[in-house]
């Protein structure tokens, strides 16, 4: 994935990512990721879990703006045992997905 | 019988993988990926609220009436599916048998928050969503990964480019 990261953010659009595997994406180097130590299959997290997809794309989108070139910043979200709340700054109610 | 074989260690390791999480950790230390000296940089230029969003996956999405990626290649497949903006839940399916997307299948927003990022658009959070997302099967090697490079990735910055996004989300499997 890092690769395609690469090609886009080399085209002139910004981009940022999710990594689970930090050894690889340490070495792919893309421009800015967020790394999460989570089971593969859930970069956005649990099912279910609306206000913790929102707290990772918020987390995602204030890293297009405060990342150095080639940073790769560990999120502190420890999987399943951490309670999430809607980010202040987005005005949204947390929905259930299937609902 | 040798690819035959190569498909069955894959869907192994990636049940092993999945299972215990240190083990992928692990294989991604000694994985055979090419070490990048630079770093492509494009500065944000704009607010968030100015921003259209594009988004990518390497997850194995695509819709149910596209053509499936191809899991009989045990190299993987380097070709990339457009998901429209306005797919839903019941619209898309996953091949990809080298992890565990049970969870995904129900809910394809943990690989692709496509729901999420038109929420954020209509409460004026991002200026919104363009037409076209698009996922990859992310197991590509061998040969494909040169594809993916000279050919497959120049055709995928083209499309985007033409949808002009404020910036790309990517998300791995």
């Amino acid at each position: 994935m890092g690769l395609i990261q690469r090609g886009i953010e080399a085209a002139g659009i910004p981009t940022v990512s999710l990594s689970i595997l930090r050894d690889i994406t340490e070495r792919v180097r893309p421009p800015r990721a967020l790394f999460l130590r989570w089971p593969f299959g859930h970069p956005l997290g649990e099912l279910g879990n609306t206000a913790q997809q929102f707290t990772v794309l918020h987390d995602a989108f204030d890293f297009l703006y405060t990342a150095a070139p080639g940073e790769i910043r560990d999120l502190p979200y420890p999987w399943r045992r951490h309670t999430y709340s809607m980010p202040a700054a987005w005005n949204l109610k947390a929905t259930h997905p299937m609902s | 019988m040798k690819n035959s074989f190569r498909k069955r260690t894959n869907v192994l390791l990636a049940k092993a993988f999945t299972r215990w999480p240190v083990l992928g950790r692990l294989w991604s230390k000694t994985a055979p990926i090419t070490t990048s000296t630079d770093v492509p940089w494009t500065p944000m230029s704009k607010p968030l609220s100015d921003c259209r969003i594009s988004l990518v996956t390497t997850g194995g999405l695509h819709l149910k009436t596209d053509q499936p990626f191809d899991m009989d290649d045990p190299q993987g497949d380097p070709t990339f599916r457009v998901i429209p903006a306005n797919a839903r839940q019941a619209d898309l399916a996953i091949t990809h048998n080298y992890y565990d997307h049970a969870d995904a299948d129900r809910d394809f927003n943990l690989l692709l928050p496509l729901d999420r990022v038109r929420e954020l658009a209509l409460a004026g959070h991002l200026a919104g969503v363009t037409p076209s997302h698009y996922s990859f099967m992310g197991h590509i090697d061998g040969p494909h990964v040169a594809t993916l490079e000279r050919e497959i990735l120049p055709a995928l910055v083209g499309r985007i480019r033409t949808e002009r996004p404020g910036f790309v989300f990517l998300t791995p499997a």
